[in-house]
């Protein structure tokens, strides 16, 4: 039991770090997207998800020229195959633990960056030695170059997720039915793990060594009522999309369920350090919901102005969205020593708590500067940080040129780069993005093509 | 122990392609009575035995994994202050107690003709063995030996100080 629970403790410390990759929310197949940075020009996807304002916009690209639809062409599925044949996959290095070849990290790597598109720069992943020093007076752990993957700030993953959205509209009145799912898990390194882990190396007797857990997730469904109209008309009238246009959403949340875990997970050294077996540290709080339908209201506001070539839109989702549950159980789980068990106790057995969903936002503005050249940038915040796209396309007959730069949820600064060549009804679109999306320090470069239908 | 380096195997896994390796100081899972035998042998005895053996700790999962290579050092200090003879130093690892002694030596020393007032310092040669099955598990014995002959004349009685003994073991790990 001990081994176990140690083992968890240290295992989320591992993979934590791996799991809030912020491209992976962003996913697209569009090479064209990826090729301005992320940017996108459309005004489906996330421009109506984020903000309601734009169901009273006609749902077409606002770029001229622009494609109906993409087709993602998938050559890095077709050479991540041909290096991993399926007949062959249950003796591969790569997914076979048994193999002396088998690396976990680059295992991740895939998990987190699907093999879609073409790694044209991998994200070199560590491979260097650990050295464990084991001693009854010393416990030393030497990561080499490994340490850098060590997590500076708190890591974890998160995101509000509408699953479905459906209802019946007249006039620009929407009456439905929208499905949330939200979860947010936060892993903090203790200081004093985190020096052990980077600097130090050498375990201290009687420490603790823990890692801090904080994760909540919640689901239910919110009957909606919302309106989406143009308020203003510009100069062109109906002809055109120009005007200024408002989109609110008011919804009743009906929780189905939920539950919050919150706590430190590590172990404690003994006197000396390995003079005795460590201690398995473990003491948190766990809060779920003993029967459904935890209340709330919140709503959703966005505006978006078209002008001729500029267009803004700014969305925010969920404000004001608290849930009360009236049937809360509190319980406390500790690692008991004496047992060797991990012992659980209902702190109190029915109460009231509350649970918030967090604020989602997306901000976005394009503008057409004549000559067939677009800039746009958006700012979208689905939970859990802010990831910032900027991008430029300059379309010159059936070419067209694209740059762009974003800065991801971690804060990092990613670039892209592309092109495209339409052949009448058809157009080929090639995009290069960096990412650091890989177990890594590194960035990787990735190419990404999809065929557009016009 | 388990607890522990089970945990952090887990986390030495996640870290990449490259092996661990752990440096065992085995020495100080010993008791001040384990590292230091005194004995006091009659005269005339062609081979007799002084011993002891513990158990200690490896990361769980070794089960799985395959051990690369396995370096073993030791020193020892000898100091015989009455009679004479010879003695023979070794250090036995094995996974089950029974088997402890059974087996060849994976390091030994002699210190050669004795007598009373000498001074040795005992240095086997390291040892390396490769792809050594007895390292894989959780839970390993060691054994010391003293092995004594002592010439005809009166007892020989001396300490056998045992001032190092590491295990340097490279594996690839397999947790799955």
């Amino acid at each position: 039991m001990r081994t176990g629970v140690v083992a968890v403790a240290l295992a989320l410390l591992v993979l934590a770090p791996l799991l809030p990759r912020p491209a992976s929310a962003q996913f697209s197949f569009d090479a064209r997207r990826y090729g301005m940075g992320g940017v996108s020009l459309s005004r489906d996807g996330n421009a109506r998800r984020y903000n309601p304002a734009y169901r009273a916009v006609k749902n077409r690209n606002h770029v001229a020229g622009a494609p109906k639809f993409s087709i993602p062409v998938p050559i890095g599925l077709i050479d991540f195959l041909k290096q991993h044949p399926i007949n062959q996959l249950g003796h591969d290095p790569m997914f076979s633990p048994e193999s002396a070849a088998f690396n976990p990290a680059a295992l991740l790597n895939v998990i987190f960056n699907p093999p879609i598109f073409y790694d044209v720069k991998k994200a070199p992943t560590p491979t260097n030695d650990v050295q464990v020093t084991i001693g009854r007076n010393q416990l030393i752990v030497d990561l080499g170059a490994t340490k850098v993957l060590i997590p500076e700030q708190d890591f974890g993953l998160g995101t509000t997720s509408r699953l479905l959205d459906a209802g019946v509209g007249f006039a620009g009145f929407h009456v439905g039915v929208m499905g949330f799912l939200q979860y947010d898990v936060k892993f903090t390194l203790d200081s004093t793990l985190r020096n052990f882990l980077t600097n130090d190396s050498t375990a201290r007797p009687n420490t603790n060594y823990f890692v801090n857990t904080d994760g909540t997730a919640q689901a239910g469904f919110a009957p909606t009522v919302s309106y989406a109209g143009r308020l203003l008309r510009g100069a062109g009238g109906d002809d055109t999309d120009d005007g200024f246009y408002i989109g609110g959403a008011l919804h009743y949340y009906f929780g189905a369920t939920y539950g919050r875990g919150i706590g430190p997970a590590g172990f404690t050294t003994g006197t000396p350090v390995l003079g005795a077996t460590p201690t398995p540290l473990l003491n948190g709080n766990l809060y779920t919901s003993n029967k459904p339908f935890g209340k709330g209201i919140g709503g959703d506001v966005g505006v978006v102005w078209i002008s001729g070539p500029f267009e803004v839109g700014l969305g925010a989702n969920d404000l004001g969205a608290e849930l009360t549950w009236d049937h809360t159980k509190i319980q406390r789980f500790v690692f008991d020593t004496v047992s060797n068990k991990i012992v659980d106790s209902v702190t109190v057995a029915d109460t009231t708590s509350k649970t918030k969903l967090p604020i989602t936002y997306m901000a976005n503005a394009a503008l057409q500067m004549g000559t067939g050249t677009t800039v746009g940038g958006d700012v979208i915040n689905s939970g859990r940080g802010t990831i910032i796209h900027v991008g430029v396309e300059q379309r010159t007959g059936p070419f067209a040129l694209r740059g762009g730069v974003s800065r991801d949820q971690r804060k990092k600064m990613q670039f892209g780069f592309g092109g495209g060549l339409r052949l009448g009804p058809i157009g080929l679109d090639v995009g290069f993005f960096t990412h650091s999306n890989s177990l890594s320090t590194q960035r990787a470069i990735t190419m990404a093509t999809s065929i557009s239908i016009y | 122990m388990k607890a522990l380096t089970a945990a952090l195997l887990v986390l030495l896994a996640a870290c990449g392609q490259g092996r661990v390796i752990l440096n065992v100081d085995v020495l100080s899972f010993l008791s001040a009575s384990d590292s230091v035998k005194s004995f006091n042998v009659l005269g005339g005895i062609p081979q007799t035995d002084s011993t002891v053996s513990r158990q200690f700790f490896l990361p769980p999962g070794f089960g799985k994994s395959s051990v690369d290579s396995v370096t073993a050092t030791a020193a020892a200090a000898l100091i015989c202050t009455g009679g004479g003879g010879n003695v023979r130093f070794d250090v036995f690892f094995s996974k089950t107690q029974g088997s402890v002694f059974t087996g060849t030596p994976y390091l030994t020393a002699s210190s050669g003709p004795l007598v009373a007032g000498d001074s040795v310092q005992l240095l086997p040669p390291t040892s390396v063995s490769l792809a050594d099955t007895v390292f894989n598990t959780d839970t390993l014995w060691v054994g010391i030996r003293a092995r004594i002959a002592t010439n005809v004349g009166p007892n020989m009685t001396g300490r056998l100080r045992l001032q190092d003994l590491h295990l340097r073991i490279a594996l690839q790990d397999k947790l799955f």
